[in-house]
């Protein structure tokens, strides 16, 4: 969506340096606005420090976490992915029919959840292989997908909600392990897997080479079209996941339950500094995005806030986040 | 390096290329022999660019053959070149910025690397550093790209084209596509150096603008000319007034450029460059322009003509020094700013910036000037074709109406259309990048008619273009930069034209 | 040569396919159920397709220069509740407000997206953001109903014109005023520019932001227009009244023809494009399939629309 041109290439030491250590700075920025946050929160109201509230963070940010996740490496390679809510429904949903429910005798337990997994993989792969197949811009493939996700989970329930009375699964939001729910545990170990995906596996850095210039990383040898794929689909498994937790948290399965959710994972990308061109960003820093979101959130609640405000203090962010991260050396077209 | 005439390591036979419109090139034979270094040489526009893609894999030849030690081969692409031992060391740079220069070295072969799915970046880190030493570049492979010099880059790239001896068996070809352009003569010399030594294991292709550097370093030269090998010579019986004479052919045509057409100017000073400065890309630049003055500026790649032409078109803001038009000091922040001091740019990239191809050729002539044939805030769109038809026909733009889209355009008329435009705008300096690129000889001839009638009513003309030659034949004045300032200024009066040659010494 | 012919030729029979599909789509459901094809049902169909086409005329112009505008359904619901709030204080000039605040959401968007650079699908999902939550605070987050005197207000919109409802009058009022707008003023010329070739349009003295911000303008009014009109059909505001409409809204641009990046389009085929989704939405409705399919025909049909009409020449990477 975006075309660039470079000015002179020839800076001298100074300004080079100069640039190196702003776009070191600009990294480690999201961590300093979390840590002033919390300073505040805590300020204003203690509580904020007692471990329940740490707890009632962290499951905040699960899911976020997880979305979050499957979006930051396809916003890495320089597309966007619009179908977080579609895929995170639908898995939902499906997980809701799958296990113990109140609408029918299935009874899968565990093993439902590798079904739905998958179901977000193929989602995602139809994402991938529609945008690279007929060359329809990312924005508008997952556009799409969005819809058909949403419609898929209300065709399959008809517009009710559906009981979850798994335990296991309800055990993911309700159950602890050393004081956090095993869902937090679970959005952990993705971010593990998600780190070592993008710092050490060929896949990750080709994320990076097309996030950093499409044509070049052509020229070398990449699989552009493989590449694009395969990230579609791994972010489509990571949205499923996120559905999973939803539905656990939730106890229910419906189509509205993905409902505003395409909005606070970009949030929390953009917001830890992923920028939205691509090559430049990891899923750390959509860790701290997440828990900035959260943050915020939980310290509006503990300022007594009402709810209503979050979420255009939220969209206020976005946009702050985004224009600090613009680098004003490389004109650009702005779509 | 008397090497018998072995199996040729890389041999292209017959090749031809064409694009939508021109004839890159017309049956190329070139050779290259085990630990040779061959130089290519040619003006802009000759094929040596073309010819490399080709050679590297990035491009198809249309027809002919090319044989690497003896057997037919084809490229289906960069990669697939890289994997039989054909590596390019690119002139705009290939390295991606956003990731680490062992990550570049390395990049789409980090499989010898990978276990289990996992890379191990240390070895791919010691390996990249191994690589690096063998080009003598002091640079911590953990660093990001973005923060090298263009120089040292540059290395890189030739690093980086050197892990082919890793994983192709048999002797290498590596293509050095200007590597020097920007590199200060003690980087030159280390790059040289390297080539030297490496000559045991590859043989290379060097294209270059800086003749003397060619004939310094190769073994055997060929010189391209309009898609053609004009000649093939040993660099040891070879100077640059000959290479220079070779590749620009028949010496200056007079009636090409319409030189009887270009008629003095008067003292009528329309532009006025006091000092002007931006960044690192040029400095102290001051110049006069008159009503009527053809004035090219001439220069290599860095000169800093390109970015002071963008300045005063509006693209580029100057950030010291002074730029008064008609009198008035004016600050150019953007086109729109240009556009409102009658000043208009055709630009180099006539299908990107200077038309919108998906917009009719009335729209795309009215563009500038809207305002003119608006009537309360409306469009006459009747006006506006009547208006579009009748630049059509002063220029003799071939197109099926006024109402056809610029995409289905020739070149030349493409380039005719934007000049309309300007002209309906009525502007009274013209800045020409580069403004015959891509057309055929007869359509060259067109655009430099328009010119010199445009000059001939009063229009400024500031000129860059691809040739020494077009901006000689062409100009009233000439300007040579090097390196961000003028070197040089001549005039350039029909009769009296300045050599080539002269000229050269003042841009390298 | 002869594939240039070739793709000209698809190009011109590409144009047409949208009207032609609608026509096909009336004729199919009219086979099976001749009902569909009554004036009375027609008409119908016309009326609820009026706050659609209003939305998706004012996110054309964003669309056309080359952006997006996901805002639109926020600042519609937004639209609903000042109406809504205010009818029974101001009268009138509760829509005068309402629109007021259109003009000012689209113009802050706008503001965001050129002198901040940020991108307009960022600058507008942000600003949808800010617009929910004025729209949840406003409303007390409850849905407001409007009483039967506050309704009298509204008869501009609830009543007919010569047995014509109002709401395609305003409908068609919107068409023109739209449609002059793009094909007729220098705005629309430049957004046309803008959308096919920015760098050209740049470089050729075009205002590029001041245009972009105008876009945003006339897409959070139109937002705002159709949130009075759906106030005024279903008596009553919320925050999340339009919340629906946005993919809708988008789809009928899309399925009426204009490429998604911009430059080639008109108001015309958003119409068009409109009609095709309420035909397809009510008339699976008349052939009793399941309204929870027809969201997955959306999407379908989505994907299948840009991929026919997406001019791929025109987009040597896609991102």
């Amino acid at each position: 969506m975006t075309s660039q041109t470079f000015g002179a290439d020839n800076k001298p030491e100074a300004r080079r340096a100069g640039r190196a250590i702003r776009q070191r700075f600009a990294a480690w920025a999201p961590v300093v606005v979390l840590a002033l946050l919390c300073v505040i929160v805590a300020l204003i109201n203690p509580n904020f420090l007692s471990p329940g509230n740490f707890v009632r963070i962290a499951q905040a940010a699960m899911i976020p976490l997880v979305l979050g996740l499957g979006a930051t490496f396809v916003i890495l390679m320089g597309s966007i992915d619009l179908s977080v809510e579609g895929i995170l429904a639908l898995s939902a949903v499906i997980l809701s029919l799958l296990v113990l429910n109140g609408a029918n005798s299935n009874n899968f337990g565990p093993l439902a959840v590798l079904p739905v997994m998958l179901v977000g993989a193929a989602v995602g792969f139809v994402n991938g292989v529609v945008h690279v197949g007929l060359k329809v811009p990312s924005f508008m493939t997952t556009l799409g997908t969005w819809f058909i996700g949403v419609g898929v989970a209300n065709a399959l329930l008809g517009g009710m909600a559906v009981r979850i009375n798994d335990s296991f699964i309800r055990g993911l939001a309700i159950e602890r392990f050393l004081g956090l729910p095993w869902g937090v545990w679970l959005a952990l170990i993705c971010l593990a897997i998600a780190f070592v995906i993008q710092n050490h596996t060929r896949l990750g850095r080709y994320i990076y080479a097309l996030g950093g210039g499409e044509e070049l990383a052509a020229l070398s040898g990449i699989p552009v079209a493989r590449v694009r794929i395969l990230t579609f689909t791994l972010a489509g498994v990571f949205y499923s996941i996120g559905g999973i937790l939803a539905a656990a948290q939730l106890g229910l399965g419906n189509s509205l339950i993905g409902a505003g959710r395409l909005f606070s994972t970009i949030t929390a990308v953009v917001v830890g500094g992923t920028a939205l061109s691509g090559g430049e960003g990891s899923v750390l820093q959509t860790l701290v995005g997440v828990l900035i979101v959260a943050v915020l959130n939980n310290g509006m609640v503990l300022a007594d806030v009402p709810p209503s405000y979050q979420i255009g203090v939220q969209g206020l962010m976005i946009i702050a986040a985004v224009a600090l991260s613009i680098d004003r050396n490389v004109m650009r077209v702005v779509k | 390096m008397n090497a018998p005439a072995d199996n040729p390591v890389l041999a292209a036979t017959g090749i031809e290329k064409s694009f939508p419109g021109v004839r890159a090139l017309s049956n190329v034979s070139i050779e290259l022999r085990p630990g040779e270094v061959v130089g290519l040489v040619g003006e802009n526009g000759a094929g040596k660019s073309t010819l490399m893609k080709i050679l590297s894999g990035v491009y198809q030849p249309d027809a002919g053959e090319i044989r690497l030690a003896g057997k037919p081969t084809r490229f289906a692409s960069a990669a697939d070149a890289t994997r039989h031992g054909v590596g390019m060391v690119f002139q705009e740079q290939s390295l991606l910025l956003n990731l680490t220069v062992g990550e570049n070295i390395y990049l789409g072969n980090e499989a010898q690397f990978t276990r289990f799915g996992l890379v191990n970046w240390r070895a791919v880190y010691a390996s990249a550093a191994r690589q690096l030493a063998k080009v003598q570049v002091n640079v911590d492979p953990r660093t990001r790209a973005a923060t090298l010099d263009f120089a040292t880059r540059q290395m890189v790239e030739l690093a980086k084209a050197l892990t082919l001896e890793e994983h192709a068996s048999g002797r290498l070809v590596i293509l050095l596509d200007e590597p020097t352009s920007v590199l200060e003569r003690a980087e030159v010399e280390v790059l040289f150096a390297r080539v030297r030594a490496l000559k045991a294991r590859a043989s290379f292709i060097f294209v270059s603008h800086r003749l003397s550097e060619v004939v310094e370093l190769s073994d055997r030269i060929y010189v391209m000319k309009d898609g053609a090998v004009v000649a093939e010579l040993q660099a040891a019986e070879v100077d640059v007034k000959t290479l220079h004479r070779l590749m620009v052919g028949r010496g200056l045509q007079a009636e090409y450029y319409r030189e009887p057409l270009q008629r003095p100017f008067g003292d009528d000073v329309v532009l006025e460059l006091e000092g002007l400065g931006r960044g690192d890309a040029y400095r102290d630049v001051s110049l006069k322009l008159h009503a009527g003055e053809i004035l090219g500026i001439a220069g290599v790649l860095g000169s800093g003509r390109e970015e002071l032409t963008r300045s005063l078109a509006g693209l580029l803001p100057h950030d010291r020094g002074r730029l008064r038009v008609g009198g008035r000091e004016v600050r150019l922040s953007t086109p729109a700013d240009a556009v409102d001091v009658e000043l208009g740019y055709v630009p180099r990239e006539r299908r990107v910036e200077g038309l919108v191809l998906f917009l009719s050729v009335a729209a795309n002539i009215t563009l500038p000037s809207l305002g003119d044939i608006a009537r309360r805030g409306l469009i006459d769109l009747g006006e506006e074709r009547k208006l579009a038809k009748s630049w059509v026909e002063r220029l003799r733009v071939r197109t099926p109406g006024v109402d056809a889209l610029c995409l289905n355009l020739s070149g030349g008329n493409q380039q005719k259309v934007v000049l309309a435009k300007w002209l309906n705008a009525k502007v009274r300096i013209l800045i020409l990048d580069h403004p015959t690129r891509g057309l055929d000889v007869g359509a060259k001839e067109e655009v430099y008619e328009l010119v010199r009638a445009i000059t001939n009513e009063g229009v400024a003309v500031i000129l860059i273009s691809d040739t020494l030659e077009e901006t000689i034949g062409l100009s009233h004045t000439v300007l040579v930069m090097r390196d961000g300032v003028v070197t040089h200024r001549t005039s350039a009066n029909p009769g009296a034209k300045p050599l080539q040659v002269d000229l050269i010494g003042h841009m390298v | 040569m002869r594939t240039r012919i070739a793709r000209l030729e698809f190009d011109r029979i590409r144009q047409w396919m949208p009207i032609v599909t609608l026509a096909l789509l009336v004729a199919f459901v009219g086979v099976f159920q001749p009902g569909f094809l009554e004036p009375t049902t027609l008409m119908q169909l016309a009326s609820d397709t009026a706050v659609l086409f209003v939305l998706a005329t004012g996110v054309t112009f964003v669309i056309m220069i080359g952006g997006i505008d996901l805002s639109i359904q926020s600042m519609a619901s937004l639209a609903s509740v000042i109406v809504a709030l205010t009818v029974s204080r101001w009268g009138y000039a509760a829509f005068a407000f309402a629109i007021a605040a259109g003009i000012l959401a689209g113009f802050l968007s706008g503001v965001a997206h050129v002198r901040l650079k940020v991108p307009s699908f960022i600058a507008t999902l942000a600003m949808g953001g800010v617009l929910l939550s004025a729209a949840l605070v406003l409303s007390k987050e409850r849905s407001i109903t409007l009483q039967t005197s506050e309704r009298g207000y509204q008869t501009w919109i609830t009543g007919t014109l010569l047995g014509v409802p109002n709401v395609i009058v305003i409908a068609l009022v919107v068409l023109a005023v739209a449609h002059t707008i793009q094909s007729r003023t220098r705005f629309g010329r430049y957004s046309a520019a803008i959308g096919a070739g920015e760098p050209a349009a740049y470089a050729s003295g075009v205002k590029v932001d001041g245009q972009k911000i105008i876009a945003l303008v006339l897409s959070a009014t139109c937002a705002a227009l159709a949130g009075v009109i759906l106030a005024g059909r279903l008596a009553s505001g919320s925050p999340t009244l339009a919340s629906e409409l946005l993919l809708p809204s988008i789809a009928a641009v899309v399925v009426g023809g204009t490429a998604i990046t911009g430059g080639v389009g008109s108001i015309w085929r958003t119409l068009i494009g409109a009609l095709i989704i309420s035909v397809v939405r009510i008339g699976m409705t008349f052939l009793g399939i399941n309204i929870f399919a027809q969201n997955i025909a959306f999407g379908a049909v989505l994907i299948a629309a840009v991929a026919v009409t997406i001019d791929r020449s025109k987009i040597p990477i896609v991102k």
